[in-house]
């Protein structure tokens, strides 16, 4: 049994990050009693399903990325995933084969997935920018393909919704119209058929969290704003995304976590191992907690 | 072609040099990488193969990173199948293996982390292809123009084909193994014994080779001799990934690296290879290169607590 949180803070810690506002809102995604994992190089979702593991969903099977260790407790994160620091305190471990037959067969509840291009139907690019004219190449999704065939549900996140002009004045869109390449599938191939349609486990992406908002999907599997931070509007996202997300009836506000919940990010990642994933002009921004 | 029967490997001293092993390896072979990210990767193997100008090689396999970027930048390569190849968030992408794929010098056929499980175990079963569900819809199948698909007899869905494969030879790095060539891998295996099982030769260089009496007290996972064709005892054979319990991920070795191969192919050559591969007669030199018995007992203190295991990996930390 994972140790709980303790129920008192510092009493000092009145403000959060971003990395750490992400976490808590990728942490939500995650439900009590199902089999989550996360692959490599993704701090922000490490932290999430600790997180979660220790608040609302402390029955999930938690498998962790590149050591598929089943629930480990790491005394503090390292900065490459297949490290021994990962795996400690795992009741056991799966190799490659069987980490992928549970998804194949049904038993994987949720997975993590990224992309250097996302579009509005969820697809994501890790592979190449230009195909099969190669323009630049990227470092490939691991098993995201399969897995995003294959898991019951996705969280989608990225750190770099924001579409910076670069030196000679153009923006390339992290939420882009069209995926050059489909490394993991969404809802909708790149000739219009329906992924309910291709007979796959999994039903696809779910929630999207981008520094900038909360997504979901609607019934069409269409990209749908959410949620906002307390320092972001609609016109953030909608001119620094590469096509017109739909908007829900209502925009919420995303919740800031607990102060227990920051205290716990703090303690299982001294050496800020996450805010690699964070972009230098996103650590300035701060939110004040519970 | 029916697929081929495979051979077993019986020679009761299969011990060879580094640099003897690294001769097995033929020009324009398929290669399977042990290890994975920044972990039990036989790096020592691969300076052998780069300092004997090994070339045409095709590489298969799931999450990898120095290793990958290395053959690469050393021109060994020229066919990457890889599922990934990065220095995860910690550096980012890598820039050697980007410039040989845009360049086109290596041919860019990624796959991903199960297809290639099936692939292998096909090979593993001799059989010709296994089925799968997932990868219809992305754009794989257009790299890939292999790839079957077929309606299941039985259940009437669509079902993938992915046809075996079976590299030439796997090369991996094991913290044990005896002169017979049993082999004993700690932690995670990566896809270390698929490639054993599913190849026609494995090579691989062993932290300290014991008598085969003690194999039995160690824990982990056991490949049995007969996969194995060839070993070679290489202490620090991983470095600068790592290769626990004997050392850590050298962190600060691998800043060091990437630097150099942030600055262009000129500078990695001359900033790296040309000191750490090229620059280095033999396994021994190299050692000398980053440092001897000073960066062996850095990255041996892993194993003192959290504080100094902790202090391995914190930015700044000095090689």
């Amino acid at each position: 049994m994972e140790a709980a949180l303790p129920r008192r803070g510092d009493g000092v810690t009145k403000t959060c990050s971003l990395g750490e506002m992400m976490i808590t809102a990728l942490s939500r995604t995650i439900e009590d009693g199902t089999l989550v994992f996360h692959g490599f190089g993704s701090p922000l979702v490490q932290l999430a399903m600790h997180v979660a593991k220790r608040t609302h969903a402390p029955r999930m099977v938690l498998v962790a990325g590149a050591t598929y260790g089943i629930d480990p407790d790491p005394p503090f994160l390292a900065p490459t995933t297949n490290d021994w620091v990962m795996d400690r305190g795992a009741s056991s471990a799966l190799g490659i084969e069987e980490l992928f037959d549970l998804a194949a067969a049904g038993r994987m509840g949720r997975m993590f997935l990224s992309g250097l291009q996302i579009d509005r139907w969820g697809n994501c690019n890790v592979t190449s920018l230009g195909f099969p004219e190669l323009k630049m190449k990227l470092p490939g999704g691991g098993g995201g393909c399969n897995l995003s065939c294959d898991a019951a549900h996705l969280t989608l996140w990225t750190t770099a919704h924001r579409a910076l002009e670069d030196a000679k004045g153009r923006r390339r869109f992290r939420l882009a119209d069209d995926c050059d390449f489909i490394t993991n599938l969404g809802h909708r191939t790149k000739d219009g058929k329906l992924r309910r349609d291709l007979g796959h486990r999994g039903n696809g992406p779910q929630w999207l969290v981008t520094e900038l908002g909360l997504f979901d999907f609607d019934d069409d599997g269409h990209m749908r704003l959410n949620a906002l931070y307390p320092d972001t509007s609609v016109e953030d996202v909608l001119m620094n995304t590469g096509f017109k997300p739909r908007l829900a009836s209502q925009i919420e506000i995303i919740p800031p976590p607990e102060r227990l919940v920051v205290e716990f990010i703090r303690r299982l990642d001294p050496l800020r191992v996450h805010e690699k994933e964070i972009r230098a002009e996103d650590m300035r921004r701060r939110f004040t907690i519970a | 072609m029916p697929t081929r029967s495979r051979p077993i490997y019986t020679d009761p001293d299969k011990r060879k040099s580094l640099d003897d092993l690294a001769s097995l390896v033929a020009d324009g072979a398929v290669i399977a990488v042990g290890g994975g990210l920044s972990s039990r990767e036989p790096m020592a193997l691969l300076r052998a193969i780069l300092r004997r100008s090994i070339t045409g090689l095709t590489v298969v396999g799931s999450a990898h990173g120095i290793d990958i970027d290395l053959l690469s930048a050393g021109g060994a390569l020229t066919r990457s199948s890889e599922s990934y190849v990065g220095f995860e968030q910690d550096f980012g992408m890598a820039p050697n293996y980007r410039r040989a794929l845009e360049s086109g010098a290596v041919k860019a056929e990624d796959s991903c982390c199960y297809t290639l499980v099936q692939q292998l175990r096909a090979a593993i079963q001799g059989l010709p292809f296994m089925p799968m569900r997932s990868v219809r819809g992305t754009s794989f199948p257009s790299l890939h123009p292999e790839y079957r698909k077929m309606v299941c007899p039985f259940t009437g869905e669509e079902l993938l084909l992915v046809p075996a494969i079976e590299p030439d030879v796997a090369l991996i790095h094991a913290q044990y193994g005896d002169a017979r060539g049993n082999l004993v891998i700690q932690g995670p295996p990566v896809a270390d014994l698929l490639f054993a099982k599913a190849s026609r030769m494995v090579l691989a260089t062993i932290e300290e080779i014991v008598p085969t009496s003690r194999l039995g007290e160690l824990r982990g996972i056991h490949i049995p001799y007969f996969y194995v064709t060839a070993v070679s005892e290489v202490p620090m054979g991983a470095h600068p990934t790592a290769c626990y319990p004997f050392y850590a991920y050298d962190r600060p070795h691998t800043e060091l690296y990437y630097d150099a191969a942030r600055k262009g192919a000129d500078t990695f050559c001359a900033e790296y290879l040309d000191i750490f591969v090229h620059g280095a007669a033999d396994h021994a030199d190299y050692l000398a290169q980053i440092g001897g018995k000073a960066t062996r007992a850095r990255l041996a203190s892993w194993s003192g607590g959290l504080e100094a295991w902790k202090q391995l990996y914190r930015d700044g930390a000095m090689a």
